[in-house]
């Protein structure tokens, strides 16, 4: 599918000048409300967040794990909806028009607002990622096309190679590579087989890849940083949100997150 | 219209329904069960090994029988029961199980996983995997491991580890979700024995082809026992595993009608049912598409069923496209209507059906005044209502301990 440039690339290339790899952090849109939402977004871009991953509840998250399933309910009880999530994209940029945001959840939830998806990118949205959808699919074949957003696909380590290149063909943005077999939050990471899994991918596409799922410590950042062009944090933000939201305190979050950017940049 | 046994397509489509929506890391299992399923499904020496295991084991081909004071009590058409509450572990599950654990043998996988609503599946899935001295772990809600703690005892007396999943609406499609979860993470030692014509393709597929042996089986007994096919054949539909078993060699016989029956709990206008093909609109759930309980939002919304096994929000792709196709009617019966049939069949014709095959008998108060005395309906009778005792017994307010 043809599209547009948009936030994304223009981040993603200023990364790569500056010689910098990609911070990408997510939180579920409505964990515990949209209103802290809209405030751990601007403050995870002040901690060092290169690019925001909003995840869209939906209530049979089938590649979540535990702590990002429950992150899904409690954003259900809110009665979270897309629209609402777009509305929350559109007040985040009256403060913040240059970070990318990225819309992650499961094809139901899209296919349901497939209308709404033709004019996500007018609220400031720049990509989607839908986790249950072979990345090798024509996604308009389902009503879903918007040329001024980017598809962000998956692949996994048990991705095959002919499906790399036809993943990598249909791909705009980056490539998201899964570090584990498992659900994410899980704790199987394997460094050696995931280098020579990202070598083989960047062998085939020019576009960057980054590394997510199972990313806990500074050290597993700083790793995996090493091999990839960014990672993806996502269950231990998550986690540390539904510990911290009674006291709306969130400054142990952007310590974390500083402390991450650091590392995967030293 | 395309010839309806010929689908689903290569992409594992019927009509505009089914496909594979899943994570990536399901991909490449998903192509290595087709390629496998492809290669054994026609190698002689593989079928035989079913047919051995669907005799000896299983002990078929179930009887059709004539339900000879139902059909008094309708005075309407003949009413023969497919027999399949007489398999081995009780209900027609076991027919997809023996099938799929050799699939799963071929493959050299070590560790096999199931869903359970009813518990059916998970006992047939037991069962299998014992004998193959397979390690077997079993998800289900935790309210049905609840409500059919029968079944869960024999699940774990055959050796395998039951899950209760507490997470949603703690039924068959958190045991689903569940199950995938477990799938993704041990995806190279581990088999997922789909219990029911749902999931990404090529489950749909393989599920039916296993069960087709009950229409098969139907062809040859109607023709011998009353020498022509059915007017009708009713089946309930909860996944639809069963039904689609019995419809599909019946469907390019356009004379024989085809009736699925779904639940509709404390009825279709009370919006506490398990009627997506009735009530629901087309979205995706379990890695394919097809009718759905969903709200305006595509999130899934909450299903109600007297029986476990049909308590599910999603139904199988190709009862999809046989309701917009036409090919095949869907109607749908409460709970009280389901409880009364149970009650009637059982005092009738002294057989107890499990609560999913009561609603298929249940259909009968609907349809039978459309059909004459010289016609003949045959009713799919799933599985047997042991497991249902306590369910059956709080209904009617009677305490069992």
């Amino acid at each position: 599918m043809e599209y547009l440039l948009t936030r994304l690339d223009d981040r993603i290339l200023s990364l790569n000048k500056a010689k910098k790899k990609a911070l990408v952090a997510y939180l579920v849109a409505g964990d515990p409300s949209l209103d802290s939402t809209l405030e751990l977004m601007h403050g995870f871009v002040d901690a060092g967040v290169d690019i925001l991953e909003v995840g869209v509840p939906f209530t049979d998250p089938i590649a979540e794990g535990p702590i990002i399933q429950a992150a899904h309910d409690r954003a259900l009880k809110n009665n979270t909806s897309l629209s609402d999530i777009f509305k929350l994209v559109e007040k985040f940029r009256e403060k913040d028009s240059k970070t990318p945001i990225i819309l992650m959840g499961y094809m139901n939830t899209f296919l349901a607002n497939s209308q709404a998806l033709q004019e996500a990118h007018t609220s400031g949205t720049d990509a989607v990622l839908i986790v249950d959808i072979p990345g090798e699919s024509n996604l308009e074949k389902f009503g879903i096309k918007n040329k001024n957003l980017a598809f962000i696909s998956l692949i996994a380590p048990t991705t095959s190679e002919d499906r790399i290149s036809q993943i990598c063909n249909k791909s705009s943005g980056f490539i998201y590579y899964v570090t584990l077999r498992g659900v994410t939050g899980s704790s199987h990471l394997d460094i050696s087989e995931t280098e020579e899994n990202i070598n083989y991918i960047k062998s085939q596409t020019l576009l960057p890849v980054f590394a997510g799922f199972g990313i806990k410590t500074p050290d597993d950042a700083s790793n995996l940083s090493k091999i990839s062009d960014g990672i993806v944090i996502g269950s231990s933000l998550v986690e540390m949100i539904h510990h911290q939201s009674n006291q709306k305190e969130f400054k142990k979050i952007y310590n974390y997150l500083h402390e991450i950017s650091e590392a995967i940049n030293r | 219209m395309d010839n309806l046994t010929d689908l689903p397509n290569s992409d594992g489509f019927f009509g505009e329904y089914g496909g594979k929506f899943v994570p990536e890391t399901l991909m490449h299992a998903l192509k290595e069960l087709d390629e496998t399923y492809a290669k054994l499904k026609n190698n002689p020496k593989f079928i035989e090994e079913i047919d051995q295991d669907l005799v000896q084991f299983v002990g078929r081909p179930s009887p059709l029988y004539f339900a000879k004071r139902l059909t008094d009590h309708y005075s309407g058409p003949q009413i023969w029961l497919k027999r399949e509450d007489l398999n081995h572990t009780g209900a027609h599950k076991i027919n997809n199980t023996v099938g799929q654990i050799l699939l799963a043998k071929a493959m050299g996988k070590k560790r096999i996983i199931a869903e359970t609503g009813a518990g059916q599946h998970g006992v047939a899935t037991a069962t299998v995997a014992a004998r193959l001295g397979l390690e077997c772990h079993i998800y289900m809600g935790a309210a049905d491991v609840k409500r059919q703690s029968l079944n869960v005892y024999r699940i774990k007396l055959l050796g395998a580890q039951v899950h209760a999943v507490d997470s949603g609406t703690a039924t068959l499609k958190d045991a689903l979700n569940e199950a995938m979860r477990d799938w993704v993470t041990n995806i190279e030692d581990t088999y997922y024995i789909i219990g029911s014509v749902t999931g990404p393709h090529p489950y749909p597929m393989i599920v039916r082809d296993f069960n087709a042996i009950v229409g098969r089986e139907l062809r040859k007994q109607s023709m011998e026992q009353f020498e022509q096919y059915p007017h009708a054949i009713v089946a309930c539909v909860g996944g639809g595993s069963n039904a689609i078993g019995i419809f599909y060699p019946f469907l390019e016989e356009f004379n024989v009608a085809l009736i699925g029956v779904e639940a509709a709990g404390s009825g279709l206008m009370s919006g506490k049912h398990a009627a997506p093909l009735n009530d629901g609109e087309p979205g995706i759930l379990h890695g394919a598409k097809s009718y759905l309980m969903q709200d305006k939002n595509g999130q899934v919304i909450d299903t109600h069923s007297i029986s476990a096994g049909l308590d599910y929000p999603g139904v199988g792709p190709e009862h999809s496209n046989l309701k917009d196709s036409g090919r095949a009617k869907y109607i749908a019966v409460d709970d009280d209507e389901v409880l009364s049939s149970f009650h009637l069949v059982t005092k009738l014709e002294g057989i107890m059906p499990a609560l999913e095959t009561a609603h298929a008998f249940a259909a009968l108060e609907h349809i039978a005044k459309n059909y004459k005395s010289n016609q003949h309906i045959v009713i799919n009778v799933s599985g047997r209502g042991d497991k249902d005792i306590n369910t059956v017994a709080t209904m009617d307010g009677i305490s069992l301990d």
